[in-house]
This record gives structure tokens, sequence and C-alpha cells, in this order.
């Protein structure tokens, strides 16, 4: 009886804590079939059989208001790609230290790009991806903290972002995946806008180490045996081992009489290192017919091979073919023009279907993907 | 005579949607509002009004027909566009949209009571209890 009693309490005291505490809670979740159009095309994961999995995912997000401007917000995000594994996409306390100006801690977004933000809330948007041209450095959270500071500058509404931190975790080499370190990130994100016009910049920084075991293993590695050569030099212009490197991006967006363009062109860089500086645009025009929303779009993604680390080692070398094959291999110039359509069928959802082509000038090969689906927000 | 009672409720119905929005606060705010300080104070832009006291801005659920004509004359979006904006700033943490009321009712009853609300009806619902600081037409 008196365990009762106490259970009684107990159960009386959770809730009580937990009504002081307002909780929100919100999701997205976006459905999306597609498939390649030919026999042999493969794109953005797809192939010919028609596939509901590989775009397909599903978010919960929970905000916990603890009063006193703080503030606490998870996301689980589980991705059809990923067997709908669920993970915490981001978790992060936020504290309001002025009415402008907001502390996040925890794990965050990376604000490279202008949508890097909710580029999995497809509600956002009228495409059925981001360009992926643009949006394809292989990784978006980071461990740290942010300064977000809202303000009006004259008729201009002004964000700024300023974001330190760290990443341990997968990244894109090329059509590989890396176990990348980027330690002591810092960058700055600042958008302006107007009226339906605005504007971005974002510029980051920071020191990059990735490990692929073809490359970086101890013993079989062919940097370990560039270096058994003797060739440590060379082994070091190629190896990626806390290298310098710098993210830089600029957008601007134009949403005016129902007409839509984007555009943003970036540039990534590891310094020292086989990587290829990575140069990519997109360029977007929309027209907004009440509920549907057309829309055509062009990328561009351009990455020169840094074939003069390979300059000075004599062809008959027995470590040409190698080293000439890993820094050539980083080489892509592709062309992507995107058609596609947003349908608002409902408050809280939209219909979408986008055609890409792909054409990919460095192998010569030309891929098209068509998907279907609908965005939701909840 | 029966058909002409049918003919009221149904030309007041059609009324109703054609009316005009009304943007109110509590009668003791002596606040004066452009469309673009309702447009800032309803996407999160201002948080306060212009003497400085924290606002709280009042949005309708998609159910009630004056939501989108608020949307509409005041923000100049759609309410899927409002609905795309705030999942923008929700699911960064960068943002929380106004509280989402039922129904004008609520919308008068709350804003009746609290000096900081501020909310919106259809000009025909709005009653003594609430100021009108501003029509849109």
């Amino acid at each position: 009886m008196l365990k009762r009693k106490l259970l009684a309490a107990t159960i009386a005291a959770v809730f009580c804590g937990a009504s002081q505490a307002a909780i929100d809670i919100n999701g997205f979740a976006s459905i999306k079939g597609g498939m390649a159009l030919s026999s042999d095309d493969e794109l953005y994961g797809y192939d010919n059989d028609f596939n509901f999995k590989n775009e397909s995912l599903a978010a919960l997000q929970v905000k916990s208001d603890l009063g006193d401007k703080l503030s606490v917000t998870a996301q689980l995000l589980g991705r059809g790609a990923s067997d709908w594994d669920v993970k915490f996409e981001w978790a992060f306390f936020s504290y309001d230290l002025t009415e402008n100006l907001r502390l996040n801690a925890g794990r965050l977004r990376t604000p490279f790009y202008k949508y890097s933000d909710f580029r999995d809330v497809g509600y956002a948007y009228d495409w059925s991806r981001v360009p992926q041209s643009v949006y394809g450095l292989g990784f978006d959270n980071i461990e740290g903290a942010s300064l977000y500071h809202t303000t009006t500058l004259g008729a201009f509404d002004s964000s700024l972002q300023f974001i330190v931190g760290s990443y341990d975790g997968d990244a894109a080499i090329g059509s590989s995946i890396a176990d990348a370190q980027i330690e002591s990130i810092s960058g700055i994100a600042w958008e302006l806008g107007q009226d339906g016009y605005s504007f971005r910049m974002a510029y980051l920084v920071g020191k990059t180490t990735f490990y692929v075991d073809p490359l970086d293993n101890s013993t079989t590695g062919l940097f370990t045996q560039l270096r058994a050569f003797g060739l440590n030099a060379l082994a070091g212009e190629l190896d990626v081992v806390d290298e310098s490197s710098s993210f830089a991006g600029i957008g601007f967006n134009i949403d005016k009489n129902d007409w839509l363009i984007v555009s943003e062109v970036t540039k990534a860089v590891v310094d020292n290192s086989f990587i290829s500086d990575q140069e990519s645009y997109y360029i977007s025009i929309g027209h907004r017919f009440d509920t549907i929303t057309p829309y055509v779009s062009f990328e561009k993604e351009d990455n020169k091979a840094k074939t003069e680390i390979y300059a000075g080692v004599p062809a008959a070398s027995p470590v040409f073919a190698p080293v000439a094959g890993l820094v050539n291999q980083m080489e892509t110039e592709r062309n992507s023009i995107n058609v596609g359509v947003r349908y608002d069928f409902h408050p809280s959802a939209a219909f979408k279907a986008q055609y890409t082509n792909a054409d990919n000038k460095t192998t010569d090969r030309k891929d098209s993907v068509l998907v279907v689906g609908v965005d939701l927000v909840f | 005579m029966l058909k002409k009672l049918f003919l009221i409720p149904a030309l007041t119905l059609s009324f109703m949607a054609f009316a005009n929005v009304a943007v109110i606060v509590h009668p003791s705010n002596a606040a004066t509002l452009s469309q673009d300080d309702v447009n800032k104070i309803f996407t999160g832009r201002a948080k306060s009004f212009a003497d400085g006291k924290a606002v709280e801005p009042l949005n309708l659920a998609d159910s009630v027909a004056v939501k989108a004509d608020f949307d509409q004359k005041a923000l100049g979006r759609s309410s899927s566009q409002m609905k795309a904006y705030w999942s923008k700033l929700v699911f960064t943490g960068k943002g929380t949209p106004p509280k989402e009321l039922a129904s004008e009712q609520e919308v008068l009853d709350t804003v009746a009571k609290n000096p900081a609300a501020i909310g919106y009806v259809s000009s025909g619902a709005v009653t003594g209890s609430v100021k009108v600081a501003l029509t849109l037409n």
C-alpha cells in the first residue's frame, strides 16, 4: 500500500516536472520513388529498377523549452538508404543571449550552403533534391558551437552565423568514402535579404585528415610504399594528414512576382594533398503558378586533378602508374540538367517530380533518372 | 418564405469569405501598426512592439478561412509558402512559429486577456474587448 502511494507520488512529481517544460514535436518526411531511364544508367543511387528506399526519409524533432531562454532540440532521422536506421541527426541546446543573439552547442548542421540547414526537409524547397554537384561534400554535421545573430541593417534583414567545431566520420572522395577527421573548424556564414532578394556568403576553414586503407595502411598502403622507396616528399604531397582546408561559397536568391531564381557557387580546397580543387555551381529558375511550380536548373561540377604533383616523377618509374592513377582519378567534369515540378496539393504536403540528366565529360557517360514523390511536414 | 430563410445564411457565409482581416491587440496596447510591422512580427523578424515590449503573435489553424486571407494580405504569401518558410526555421533551431489557435473565438479571448498578444480575425468578428490595430483589405 505504501509502495503504491509512493509510486503515485513519484508519477505525479514526474508529470509536474514535465508540465513545466513546453515540448514541441515537429516532423517531416519524404517518400520518393525513382529509377534510371535506361538499362546502363546509374545516378544518385538509382539504377534501372524502380526504387522507393533510396531517397526516402522520415524525421521527428523534439524541442523542449526549459524557460529562461534555454531550450534543447534533438532531431531523429531515419533514411531509407540506411534501412531506416534512426540516428540523431542533430542534438543541441540553444541559449538566447539577447533577443537577437542565440548560442547553439552540440551536434549541429555545418552552414556550408544556403540549403544546408534544411536539405533533408524537402517541403522547404521546390526541387526533389538539392543540387548534388554543389551539395556533394559528403558530410553535413559537426560537433561544436555556433553563434547566430539576426538584425536589420537599414532595409536589409541580416543573419550572421559563426561556427566552431570538429568532424569525425565519413567523407566523400570522388566516388569513394574516406574515414575523415576535420579539426579546428571555424567559419562564418552571412545572409542579407530584402523583399524577395537575398545574398549569402560562407567561408570555413579546418585541418583535414583522411584515412583510406589502400593508401594509408601502415604496411600495404600506397603512401607507406612510397616512403619505403625513399619518396617521402611525394608521399607528403599526396597524403591527407592535418592539411589546411577551406570552403568558400556565395549565392543569391530572387523570389519576386512569382519568379524564383537561385544560384550558388562554391570552391573546396584541401592543400598539399591528392584531393582535387572542387569548383561547382548551379542556377535554377522557376515560376509559381498558384499551387504549381515548374523549374529548370543547370549544375556544373569541375574538379581539376593536381597533375603537377607527379610532374617530376619519370614515366618509367614503378610508382608513376599508381600515383598518376590516384591523382587523375580525382578529375571530374560533369554537367547536369534538371527539369521538374512541385505541386502543393495539400497545406502540409507537396507532390514533386524531377528529371535529371548528368553528362560526365571525364568518363564520357550520360545518365538520367526520374524521381517522383511527396514531401510532408507535420 | 422558407427559401428566403435559407438565402440569408448563404449570403452571410459568402460575405464572411470576402471579409476584411482585422489585426487585433489588447485594448491597453497603444501600438499603431503598418502592414510591414505585422509582416515582421508574423515572420519572426520582429520580436517586440515599437515601444520595446515583447510581442506574442497568435496564428490561426489552416482550417479557418481567414488564415489564407491573412497570409496573402499581410504576408504576401500563400499558406503553403508560409509553411515552407517556417519549416526552414523550425527544423534548424532558428525560429519558432507563432502559436496556432483553432478558432477566431480563441484568438479574441486570448488577445482580450494578454497585453502582449497580437492576432487576427475577420473584421465582422471583432468585439469590444479587443482593439483593431490595422485593417487589411
